[in-house]
């Protein structure tokens, strides 16, 4: 189980700083997530994570993120990685830039995982317009296996440019059984998101 | 110590040109130790046959393992099973019991056949000289020693400790020399000429050098002496005494550029692919201008063109659009150089000319699964 452990949260949470415990986010009450002012409103009940990837994100699930994860990043501006660095004089993540089109959106979630997760089994397998928290956007889906645990992962996004500032959430699970089974409670969460 | 390392190498140079050693075909290992590691090897080899990072292409397969062959001669490369893996970083691995790993990355970086008969020669020599298991034997007795040393003797444990540890990486050290030299004997013996070796690692020192220098980072002076926790010498120790051994090995031959070019063409592409998304923009960019050393392919401006787009400063965009407009115009095959130049002058600010460029992406690629992102930019 534990090498099943997941993507983002998993990677950061040997270098992040005393967490928080994990909570309860309770069903049916609009909440904001990764420190900033994006909106959720989940119609069931999630955990939220103690372990953050990144300043401005945090992470969700119900089982344990192995099994399926949401992250919120909260207005990601211009010159800053995705989420925390794993090690940034060798390995550096590729950053935000405020001029960005929404197409380099999943090309910088690509790179950033390839590199974090150091596999080069990583794909964005289709991108359409999409609105995302009240402004045009973008959908996109994807897959990766990581080295350790060599489990097929898919993954599901939609994500922003608004004000310069990067705004999305990500759902992913092993692409056997627990993908399917909570895709819908993620397009609820994700139709919800506003600013 | 250091140097000790190195005068150890140079003692076995001298020796290098002299015939192999005798081989031992369908070699048993004997020991708890040796059996043990050939135990966890035997259970890694199980994992890699499964695993979904190898490429199992047959004939790139029966390629390499044919410049394998060729190097260390028929009866010695019986013994070993070789998996080629898709990783975007210079390696290749040998395991005790004869399973031998070729990253994609080492694939992309040696230029002919011979450059790559001189690493995996270089890692067989580990596996005929079974390293691995007099690692483990050495690192054991050092790790008991200085374990008895601190309940015995805290105040020695104190000054014993780093010599003792220094040691061990010199020991390490030690042992990549030897491979490094029974490498380049079987080069020797092989139809490819000795002196192979050293152009990889010539060429390591100058990527590592691009990759710091665009990541802003000092360009560090290449040393002859490795650090005290180095497990392998520098790559400039490594060039130096692998350049005086093929001198006196004296060996010429065919290193074979334009077969190992042939056969490896329809995969740069991707490897190509997998080394731009990595975020190294020096050391990438160094590494394709080493692959268009004889000119720029269509295939290699398009790589360089998706370099220059994805790191995206101003003149990055610049220089994106006209590499995608040199590959264009030389025939590249792919509607993707339109979809790169497009959103190149998008992001430049020429709106019409970009949206043109995505308008020709779409005619030609009506299917794409980013078909109707695209069409969104260009307000279709």
């Amino acid at each position: 189980m534990i090498r099943m452990m997941g993507a983002t949260v998993a990677l950061l949470v040997a270098a992040s700083p005393v967490q928080a415990g994990n909570s309860l986010i309770a069903p049916g009450a609009k909440i904001l997530v990764a420190k900033s002012a994006l909106a959720v409103t989940p119609a069931s009940e999630w955990n939220k994570l103690g372990a953050r990837p990144g300043r401005n994100s945090e992470s969700w699930t119900l089982d344990g993120d192995g099994l399926n994860e949401i992250t919120f990043y909260g207005g990601i501006p211009d010159g800053r990685t995705l989420f925390r660095e794993v090690d940034k004089r060798n390995r550096p993540l590729p950053k935000v830039s405020g001029t960005m089109l929404i197409t380099d959106i999943p090309a910088l979630l690509e790179s950033s995982y390839r590199i974090a997760l150091n596999t080069p089994l990583m794909s964005i397998d289709s991108v359409e317009p999409a609105r995302f928290a009240g402004a045009a956007g973008v959908r996109f889906t994807y897959s990766y296996t990581r080295p350790d645990s060599e489990v097929r992962r898919l993954g599901e996004a939609r994500a922003a440019m608004i004000g310069g500032l990067l705004y999305m959430t990500t759902y992913e699970a092993p692409a056997l059984y627990y993908f399917e089974r909570d895709l819908t409670a993620f397009r609820q969460i994700a139709d919800s998101a506003a600013l | 110590m250091k140097r000790l390392a190195v005068l150890s190498g140079i003692a076995f140079a001298l020796t290098a040109a002299a015939p192999l050693p005798p081989y031992t075909p369908a070699y048993e290992p004997t020991g708890v130790d040796e059996r043990g590691m050939w135990m966890q090897a035997d259970e890694a080899e199980r994992q890699m046959r499964d695993s979904p990072f190898v490429l199992r292409d047959p004939a790139l397969n029966a390629y390499v393992r044919g410049i394998l062959c060729r190097t260390v001669g028929q009866d010695r490369c019986q013994s070993t099973r070789l998996y080629i893996q898709r990783l975007p970083i210079f390696n290749a691995t040998m395991y005790p019991n004869g399973m031998m790993t070729v990253w994609s990355g080492l694939l992309l970086r040696v230029r002919n056949e011979a450059e790559l008969g001189a690493v995996l020669g270089h890692e067989f020599g580990h596996f005929e000289q079974r390293h691995t298991l007099e690692g483990f034997k050495r690192a054991r007795g050092l790790g008991d020693l200085l374990t008895w040393t601190a309940l015995l003797s805290p105040t020695l444990y104190s000054s014993m400790a780093t010599s003792v540890i220094g040691g061990f990486y010199s020991f390490s050290r030690g042992q990549e020399t030897e491979a490094d030299l029974l490498g380049l004997a079987y080069l020797a013996q092989s139809p490819y000429p000795a002196a192979s070796a050293t152009p990889v690692w010539e060429r390591l020192m100058a990527e590592a050098d691009a990759t710091a220098a665009g990541r802003k980072r000092k360009v560090k002076t290449h040393r002859y002496s490795a650090g005290f926790f180095a497990s392998h010498p520098t790559e400039l120790t490594r060039a130096t005494y692998l350049r005086d051994a093929a001198a006196k090995a004296n060996d010429p031959g065919d290193p074979a550029a334009a077969a190992y070019r042939a056969a490896l063409a329809p995969f740069i592409a991707d490897f190509l692919t997998d080394q731009i998304k990595l975020n190294d923009f020096g050391g990438t960019d160094y590494l394709l201008a080493q692959l268009a050393a004889d000119g720029w392919t269509p295939d290699l401006l398009y790589a360089r063109a998706e370099l220059y787009r994805q790191r995206g400063n101003p003149r990055d965009l610049a220089s994106a659009a006209q590499f995608y407009q040199q590959a264009i115009d030389g025939g590249f095959a792919g509607a993707e150089a339109q979809r790169g130049l497009g959103l190149s002058l998008l992001r430049s600010q020429q709106l019409e000319a970009g949206k043109a460029a995505l308008r020709r992406y779409l005619d030609a690629k009506p299917g794409a699964p980013d078909a109707a992102m695209i069409g969104a930019l260009v307000g279709q």
